[in-house]
Order: C-alpha cells, then sequence, then structure tokens
C-alpha cells in the first residue's frame, strides 16, 4: 500500500479517545486550547452559541412531547382524565401490565427481526448503489435523483400501493408468481408471511435514505486516494475495502445509527399493511403502542406511552453501543 | 391538574418560538385558538366529513342552519379517525367545538370523558329518533346526542351471476341456504362472497351481523352461537367461497372486488349505494341472514350531533337551535341524502322509500339494528371489539380454531372489561 | 472511460431505476383505474379501460395546494439548515463540554413517535390560534429535520481537516469566519443531503400536516387526500391521482437540484 492511502488512517489513529468518535476534535487542537486559557474560555462560549438555536429547539419542541408521553406513561389515564386531569400517579404499573402482556414476547422479537433485517438490506443496498452511482455514467445524476421519488410520496400512498401488489388475489406480485407457476402466496393475510412483506416494504423505503447519505460521504473521498490505489495495483474489490470503506467510516456509523432509530418507530407501513397482524403475527412496538394509543374506539394512553417509552429504552441502548463501539475503535 | 402550570409554561416558550419563526404572532395575540370561538356570533362545528369542501350542501346547511340563529358558523371537516383524538385535546384545552358531529360508537367515549352535554342540560329533544339509532348515544342513564342519519350492512348480490349459476336471491333465507348457494355459485367457476374481516373496528363492524344472527351476545363471545358465526365464515374461507384476501380488506376493499363483477354476494353498507349505480351490472340487496331465518340485527353505523361542554354555558341555547336546524325534518332529508344515509325518523324514513323505493331494505335492515355500544355496554365495548376482531383474524388465518381464538378473546376482553 | 463501458453501465442503472420505481409505476397504473377494475384478478398491467376521473377531481380541487407544499418544503429547507448547520460544526470542531451529550439526547429526542410530537404541537397551536398556518407547519416539519441535521453536519465536518482550520485560525480569521468561509463551503455534500431530505419530509408529511392543518384553504397538497377519504369509502384513483400530481413538480425539482449539485460536486473535487 502506498503513502498516499495509508495517510488518511494515521490521520485518525492520532484523534484521542473523548468519547464521541464522530465529532473528535484533534489532539493539536486541544494542546492549543489548552496553552491559551482565556482563548478556550471565549472558544467555549462560542461552541455554545453555535449550538445556541439547536438547544432552543430541543427544549421547545422536544421536552414537552417527552415529558407527556413520560406523564401519561406513569399515571393510570382515562379518557376522563386526561380531560378533566386528576389522573392517578401508579408508578410503574402500566409498564408491569404491558410486560406480563402476551403480546410483549412476540412484540418485541418482531421488533428486533423487523429492524436488524431490514437495516442490514437497506444499508447493503443502499451502499451497492451508491458506490454504482459515483462511477459518473450518462444519467448517473437523473437516475439517482429519480430514486428519491419514493419520499415523495406520503406513506399513506406508498404503503397501500405495497398492500395493492401484494394482496392475495388480485395483487401484481401474486399474478407474476402465477406465470411463473408459483402458487398464490398470502403476503399480508397469513402469520407466516406477514412481517416478510412488511420489511420488504420497509427496506424499499429505507434504500434512497442510505443511497443518498452515503453516495455523499463518498463525494468527500479524494479521486486523488482511488487513483493511487490503482496505480499500486488495487482491484475494485481491494479499493472499496482499503479506502472506500474505512474512510466511510463515520458517515456509515451515522446512518445505521439513523436508520435504526427511523426503523425502530416504522409504524404507518405495518399499520396500513396489515394493522400488525394477522393474530399479531406482525405487531411490532410501534404499531402495538398505537394500537393501543389510537387503534381503538378506546385510547389507552397509559399503556399506549409505556410501550413508546419501552421504544426509546431500545434505542438508547443502541446508541450507548454506538458510542461505545466508536470508542474502542478511536482507542486502537 | 398537575400539568397545567408546566403547560403553560410550555405554550408562553412556543410563544416566543412563535414570534421567533415570524409571521404567527399576528394571530397569537388574540385569545381565541382556530376551532374556538372569535367572538359570541362566531360557533364553530366540528364534523367528519372532509370530503364536503366549502361549496357542498352540507357546508351551505350549516351557513343556512347558522343564518337562522342569527350566527356566523366556522365549520372544520376531520378524518373521522383523527376527529376522536382532536375532540379529546381540544377539550383538554378548554377549546373544544359547539357543535360536534361524530361517529356514533364514540359518543359513549367522549360523554365517558364528560366532553359532551347530555340532552336534557342542552335542552335537545329528541322524541322523533327511532329508539334503537338512540341506543348509542345512550350512556349512564343519560342520552347524548341526535342521529343524523343512519347506515347499517346488507348483501349487495350480483344478478348476472346469481343467474348463469342458477341461484336465486330470494332462496337465501338462512345460513345453510347461503352457504348451499355459495356452493353453487363456486362450482359455476364464479366466486362467491367478499367481505371486511380486517384487524380494526371495521372488521369487528362486519362480523357482528353475523354473530348477533347466531343469537350470540357481546358479554360472552365464545358462546356456542358466536362459535358458530365465526365457524361459519372460517368454512366459507376453507372451502374457498370467500378469498383470503378478506383478512386484511377495509370495506372499500371489499366494495372494490365485489365491484368487479366476478362476485356473488359483497357484505356492505348503505353508503355504498351511490358506487352501485356505477358498478355497469344489475345488483340486488337483501338482508343479512339470520343463522335460522329472518333479518340478522346489524350494528348501526353513521354519526351524532352532539354539544359539548363549554366554559361558558351560556352558548347551549344557539347550540340546541343548530342541531335541532340540522336535525329538522327537511334537512335531514337532504343531508341523508348527500350521505346515502338512512333517516334517524319514521316520518323521514317513509319520504325517502317514497320517493326511492329501492331504500326499503335498508330502512328495514336499520329498523332491525343494534347499536354497538348498546345493550349498557358503552365504553366496554371497544374494549370486547377488539378481541373480538382478533379471534376472527386468527381464526381466518388458521393460527387458531375458532372455539379456542373465541375462548382466547372472551378471556382477554373479561380481563379488560373488569 | 470507454464510450462502451458507460453504457452498459446506464443500462444497468435503467434496469435499477425500473426495479425501484415499479411500486410507483403501479401507484399511477392505479390512479388511472375505474373502480370496478381496480380488484380485478389478475391485475391489467396496464390501465386498459383507463380513466381521468381522478385526474380532474384532482385538478379541479387540489392545484392551488402545490404553492403552499413548495413554500413548506423551502421553509423547513432554511429553517433546518439554519439551525442545524451551526450546531453541526460546534460539535465536530469546536466540542465544547457536553456536546456528546447532546449528541445523545439529539438521537432519543428522534424516537419520540411522531404521533405524540403532533399532540404537543396541536395543543400548543390550538391554544396559541396558529393551525391552520403554513408558518406553523414549517416549525413542526423542521423538528423531523433538525436532529438529523445536526448529525450528518457534524459526521460530515468531522472529516475536514483541523490543518485549514487550523491555517485559518493562525490568518487571524474567527469562528465566525471560519465556519462561514471556510467549513460552509467544503461541507457542500452536507448540505445538500439534509436540504434534500428536510424537503422530501416536509413534502410527504401527512401526520403533522393533517393534524395541524386540517381544514384550512392553505393547506399542503398531500393533504388533498383527505379529500377522497371519506368516512366510510375511499376514491383510491383519487388518492393515487392526487399522490402523481403532487409528486410531479417535486421529481422535476429533485432531477434539477441533482444535476446541478453533481456538477457543483465535480468541480468542487477539482479544486480540492
Amino acid at each position: 500500500m502506498s503513502d498516499l492511502i495509508r495517510a488518511p488512517g494515521e490521520a485518525r489513529r492520532r484523534r484521542p479517545a473523548d468519547g464521541h468518535g464522530d465529532a473528535a476534535g484533534t489532539a493539536a487542537a486541544r494542546a492549543h486550547a489548552r496553552a491559551r486559557p482565556a482563548r478556550a474560555r471565549s472558544g467555549r462560549w462560542t461552541a455554545w452559541a453555535f449550538l445556541a438555536p439547536v438547544l432552543a429547539y430541543l427544549v421547545l419542541f422536544y421536552a414537552y412531547p417527552l415529558y407527556r408521553n413520560l406523564d401519561l406513561s406513569l399515571r393510570n389515564y382515562t379518557v376522563r382524565s386526561f380531560v378533566r386531569g386528576g389522573a392517578p400517579f401508579t408508578g410503574a404499573k402500566n409498564y408491569t401490565t404491558v410486560v406480563h402482556d402476551p403480546i410483549f414476547v412476540p412484540a418485541l422479537v418482531h421488533t428486533m427481526v423487523f429492524t436488524l433485517v431490514s437495516l442490514a438490506f437497506q444499508f447493503t443496498i443502499g451502499m451497492g448503489l451508491a458506490v454504482f452511482f459515483s462511477r459518473h455514467f450518462r444519467l448517473s445524476a437523473t437516475l439517482r435523483a429519480l430514486f428519491l421519488v419514493p419520499w415523495l410520496l406520503p406513506l399513506i400512498v406508498s404503503a397501500s400501493t405495497w398492500s395493492w401488489m401484494l394482496n392475495s388475489d388480485s395483487g401484481v406480485v401474486n399474478a407474476m408468481l402465477h406465470r411463473l407457476g408459483i402458487g398464490p402466496v398470502n403476503w399480508l393475510t397469513s402469520p407466516q408471511w406477514s412481517l416478510t412483506s412488511v420489511i420488504i416494504a420497509n427496506i424499499w423505503i429505507g434504500v434512497p435514505f442510505n443511497l443518498v447519505v452515503l453516495y455523499s460521504g463518498l463525494q468527500t473521498i479524494p479521486v486523488s486516494l482511488y487513483e493511487a490505489a490503482a496505480l499500486d495495483g488495487a482491484n475494485g474489490w481491494q479499493r472499496f475495502w482499503r479506502v472506500t470503506f474505512p474512510l466511510l467510516r463515520p458517515v456509515s456509523a451515522i446512518t445505521l445509527l439513523l436508520g435504526l432509530i427511523y426503523t425502530l418507530k416504522v409504524f404507518d407501513i405495518i399499520w396500513i399493511m396489515t394493522r400488525g397482524g394477522p393474530a399479531g403475527s406482525s405487531t411490532t412496538f410501534a404499531t402495538w403502542s398505537y394500537r393501543l394509543g389510537f387503534g381503538t374506539l378506546l385510547p389507552s394512553f397509559g399503556p399506549g406511552a409505556a410501550v413508546g417509552n419501552l421504544l426509546i429504552v431500545i434505542a438508547l441502548v443502541f446508541g450507548l453501543l454506538y458510542v461505545r463501539l466508536q470508542r474502542r475503535r478511536q482507542s486502537i | 391538574m398537575r400539568t397545567r402550570p408546566l403547560w403553560r409554561h410550555v405554550a408562553g416558550l412556543g410563544l416566543v418560538a412563535a414570534v421567533l419563526s415570524g409571521g404567527v404572532a399576528g394571530c397569537a395575540s388574540s385569545d381565541d385558538g382556530a376551532g374556538s370561538r372569535s367572538g359570541s356570533g362566531t360557533y364553530t362545528i366540528w364534523d367528519p366529513y372532509p370530503q364536503f369542501d366549502k361549496g357542498s350542501a352540507w357546508a351551505r346547511l350549516l351557513d343556512r342552519c347558522g343564518g337562522d340563529a342569527g350566527v356566523t358558523v366556522r365549520r372544520t371537516g376531520f378524518d373521522t379517525t383523527d376527529l376522536t383524538t382532536k375532540a379529546l385535546l381540544a377539550a383538554q384545552q378548554g377549546n373544544a367545538p359547539d357543535v360536534l358531529v361524530v361517529d356514533n360508537p364514540v359518543v359513549s367515549t367522549l360523554a365517558e370523558a364528560g366532553v359532551l352535554v347530555p340532552n336534557d342540560q342542552a335542552r335537545i329533544v329528541t322524541s322523533a329518533i327511532e329508539p334503537n339509532l338512540l341506543g348509542a348515544g345512550r350512556v349512564g342513564g343519560q342520552t347524548y346526542g341526535v342521529p343524523i342519519g343512519a347506515n347499517t350492512l346488507a348483501l349487495f348480490y350480483n344478478k348476472a351471476v346469481l343467474k348463469s349459476a342458477g341461484v336465486d336471491a330470494a332462496s337465501v333465507r338462512d345460513w345453510a341456504s347461503l352457504t348451499t348457494a355459495l356452493a353453487k355459485i363456486t362450482a359455476a367457476g364464479k366466486k362467491g362472497i367478499t367481505f371486511s374481516a380486517i384487524g380494526t373496528e371495521e372488521g369487528s363492524f362486519q362480523f357482528l351481523p353475523w354473530f348477533w344472527g347466531a343469537g350470540a351476545q357481546l358479554t360472552r363471545l365464545d358462546s356456542p352461537a358466536g362459535v358458530a358465526a365465526l365457524s361459519l365464515w372460517t368454512g366459507w374461507l376453507r372451502k374457498g367461497y370467500a378469498p383470503n384476501s378478506v383478512l386484511n380488506n377495509t370495506q372499500t376493499t371489499s366494495w372494490q372486488e365485489f365491484a368487479t363483477g366476478r362476485y356473488a354476494f359483497g357484505e356492505n353498507g348503505t353508503w355504498q349505494l351511490a358506487n352501485a349505480e356505477r358498478v355497469g351490472f344489475d345488483y340486488g340487496i337483501i338482508p343479512i341472514p339470520a343463522e335460522h331465518g329472518g333479518t340478522a340485527p346489524a350494528p348501526t353505523g353513521g354519526e351524532f350531533v352532539t354539544v359539548p361542554v363549554q366554559r361558558k354555558t351560556s352558548r347551549y341555547a344557539t347550540s340546541e337551535k343548530l342541531v335541532a336546524c340540522l336535525t329538522n325534518t327537511g334537512n335531514l332529508y337532504t343531508t341523508d341524502r348527500t350521505l346515502s344515509y338512512v333517516a334517524p325518523t319514521g316520518v323521514v324514513q317513509a319520504k325517502q322509500v317514497a320517493s326511492e323505493p329501492g331504500l326499503k331494505v335498508w330502512v328495514d335492515a336499520v329498523r332491525a339494528a343494534k347499536a354497538r355500544t348498546g345493550d349498557g355496554l358503552g365504553t366496554k365495548y371497544p374494549k370486547i371489539s377488539q378481541p373480538m376482531w382478533t379471534a376472527v383474524q386468527a381464526a381466518l388465518s388458521g393460527s387458531k380454531p375458532p372455539q379456542a381464538a373465541l375462548s382466547a378473546a372472551q378471556s382477554a376482553a373479561a380481563a379488560a372489561t373488569r | 472511460m470507454t464510450g462502451r463501458a458507460t453504457w452498459w453501465k446506464t443500462a444497468i442503472g435503467l434496469v435499477l431505476t425500473a426495479l425501484m420505481l415499479f411500486p410507483v409505476y403501479w401507484m399511477i397504473n392505479v390512479s388511472f383505474t375505474r373502480d370496478r377494475d381496480m380488484r380485478k384478478s389478475p391485475p391489467d398491467w396496464f390501465p386498459v379501460h383507463g380513466t381521468v376521473a381522478g385526474y380532474r377531481a384532482v385538478v379541479d380541487q387540489q392545484l392551488p395546494h402545490l404553492g403552499t407544499s413548495l413554500f413548506i418544503g423551502a421553509g423547513t429547507v432554511v429553517l433546518t439548515l439554519l439551525v442545524s448547520a451551526p450546531a453541526g460544526y460546534s460539535m465536530a470542531k469546536l466540542r465544547p463540554r457536553g456536546a456528546g451529550v447532546l449528541g445523545f439526547v439529539l438521537l432519543i429526542a428522534q424516537m419520540v413517535p411522531g404521533i405524540i410530537m403532533a399532540m404537543g404541537f396541536y395543543s400548543i397551536y390550538l391554544s396559541l390560534g396558529v393551525l391552520d398556518n403554513p408558518v406553523g407547519l414549517v416549525v413542526a416539519d423542521s423538528t423531523i429535520a433538525v436532529p438529523f441535521g445536526v448529525l450528518v453536519f457534524a459526521a460530515f465536518m468531522t472529516g475536514i481537516p483541523d490543518e485549514l482550520l487550523q491555517a485559518a485560525t493562525i490568518d487571524g480569521a474567527g469562528r465566525l469566519r471560519i465556519f462561514w468561509s471556510i467549513v460552509l463551503p467544503v461541507s457542500r455534500n452536507a448540505i445538500v443531503t439534509v436540504s434534500l431530505f428536510s424537503f422530501l419530509w416536509a413534502w410527504s408529511d401527512f401526520v403533522f400536516a393533517s393534524t395541524l392543518d386540517g381544514g384550512g384553504d392553505r393547506r399542503p397538497i398531500t393533504l388533498g387526500i383527505y379529500h377522497y377519504i371519506g368516512n366510510n369509502d375511499q376514491q383510491w384513483n383519487a388518492i393515487m391521482a392526487t399522490a402523481v400530481v403532487a409528486s410531479i413538480p417535486a421529481t422535476a425539482l429533485l432531477i434539477i437540484a441533482q444535476r446541478y449539485v453533481a456538477a457543483g460536486v465535480t468541480a468542487g473535487a477539482v479544486k480540492d
């Protein structure tokens, strides 16, 4: 390997482990700051000034809904006390109710399978397409833009379209299979297939996101590195694993993490396609929470919010895992 | 209420944000929300008819009723599934509309929440209304609101398909004769029956005529009668008399299947009458048969006009005038015509049948219909309905036999309503 | 690159795009289908007995709302960039104490279910009287994009060599100057990515729009769908037609933007 390729890796390694890998400062900058305390203090103020709008945003728009969700989950809300107030504080009771519900374990398993399988496919396909589209060819920009069209459609429309295509009797997918001599598959109406079907639709919806973010990440890698690698005789595969992949790590990590968070909370696609059924076979925490809170004529806000908060805890666990992994990678 | 002070606080911060983001500060200074009054002369009405816009007959009727009462009406049409949550949230903020038109099974929920004013207090008179339709508004000895119209379910049939299979629609009088007819039709290479068994309230709504038609009660889902009803549906699916897609069909999807012209029967509602004229084939309608003959009681659908609680109780007098105007004989007739509903009073029903004899079967079906939240169930109904549709889905998808599915549903419902 | 090689890639690209867009094609197909053919089995691959009834309804009733959608999309992009780009810079390069926690909180904030956020906004807007207002929707829609924006900016800006910024510091440039004239131009890719997604989210948003802008005259076009969702039945060809009509101008915009961006990026890469 030439020095040119090794260089960025070296630069990476020089960065200290400071807990948040995707946003690490350099040792040099630190030393610089320590040398001039006055400068550092003013620097801190500037730093927070840059962050101020986002802080205001978080406090204004996220604090209240989060607080509401927590409050809902810790009290015994009936529709009456929801309107009139005075719901008694019941501590963790909603949580124990939810955990002991027979749907809890299947919903947890479905949530994990749905999230991890969707994520694996979305990321792999997105990465493949990003690499493919980064070789500029005729129409590449236009085609790449067309890949975003699914995102322009409100989810109610795209999910309904999938539900249309996968219909057991009049769906185009079964019509296609029929031509190939395969009998009809009850995509949405059999407990064996429903989860697979919603995963397929969700992968379709998630690919553009991965493609665009990873593509932008690829654009920041200097062309000279590839040229140097090519001169060294590295083939396409080696260039991807030795140049692209390591340099794309921060962007990949954030793409995966964001993808995870968006996938965990997907409910519209599943809700529209299967309502979490049949017989709970595609119920995830997100659809379960929605069904408890809004899916029946009589909302049970407390348990609904409790399930929602459990989902937040799952995301928290993955978030911490991400931070840990980042830190470990940095310290090697 | 504990959340109140914090809520104010957040609203204050929100105001700052609104000012910062520009453009909205102007309206923020006045005390009224978009959904509320901006003066004593303006009354707000919420309804679940987003399909009707400003120029529609419904919107003009509201304006006219407002004019008669000497006030201006501000109307907002919401999607029906959003309306419950929005009404609850608005009531929580003390910002409920003056008149709320809402789906009938929701009335008991809203009444229980203390959102609605009982008819006694609002001085709403309901003497002309058919008692079975008023059932959905009866909660704890009080009645809330007036039905604006009713719909229910019946069986649409395709005349050509029945004829080609040699089946006479008049021969379908009970479950056995219906199943025999379906067998003949499928043997003739046609499709049997389509309905909606989706895992939502719609699924329960469509299952109830069969459930009640077997003599089952919502208080005991796993009675032999209940099991018989579910076994009937399951059997149809197993034998291919009904398509597998019913598991995921909304009532619209089910209608679209019937509209292809390949199905002999479709279970659907009064509201499809306008669409039925456009399908391009001859259709007929028969009531849903009970297990051993006669018309099965179907659940009532349709909306109630209600009066939500206001801080100023003096507003009720005008709200009552609006309600009375919307539900007087002449206006009921035109409104129910645009909505394809059956009127809630005997007088208007007679007028409807006189002008459109085809409506008679629907009027009969509505007379035989029952409110889902009736029988003193009220807000217990949703807690029974959900296990019920879950059981229907479990049995139809083959994950549980009907008996086991309903037993599980019964224990879930019993636990939830205890 | 030889012409032949590019040609092959274009062909593969076309096939992949066709596969990806098949559901979109199906939506278009349904939008032209008569009620009675919607559940035909097997389905028609082309709208053989097509109807434009859905489109007629949409063109009559929904076109004015395109402007509102554009306004909301553009407003969301601007607001998101204004809030998230400085924050991303601060987190990536200035690293104040507590920035890691903030990043974590941003991640968690995105887990709040959209419907809960919408309920919160509804309560606030109802009391302030700003329901049915496109500006209110811009603020609400930007909450989806801001945490995303901050994290993406932070991830991209981490990659900017510190030597570049230090050189500027030595030259006496202030933080704001550095941010404006060095960091932002170099982060063009991140800006494009964040703008794209905030626009897409705002354009296709349904939850916030339906909660906060139910019956207003100045509502986004996606809400036009509601016009065809009745209490008991839905006019699917009109719903799909609304979606098609709503996505045409936005698609055109995307293609133009992508062209421009691709050109800009290549030019930038050469300069670097």
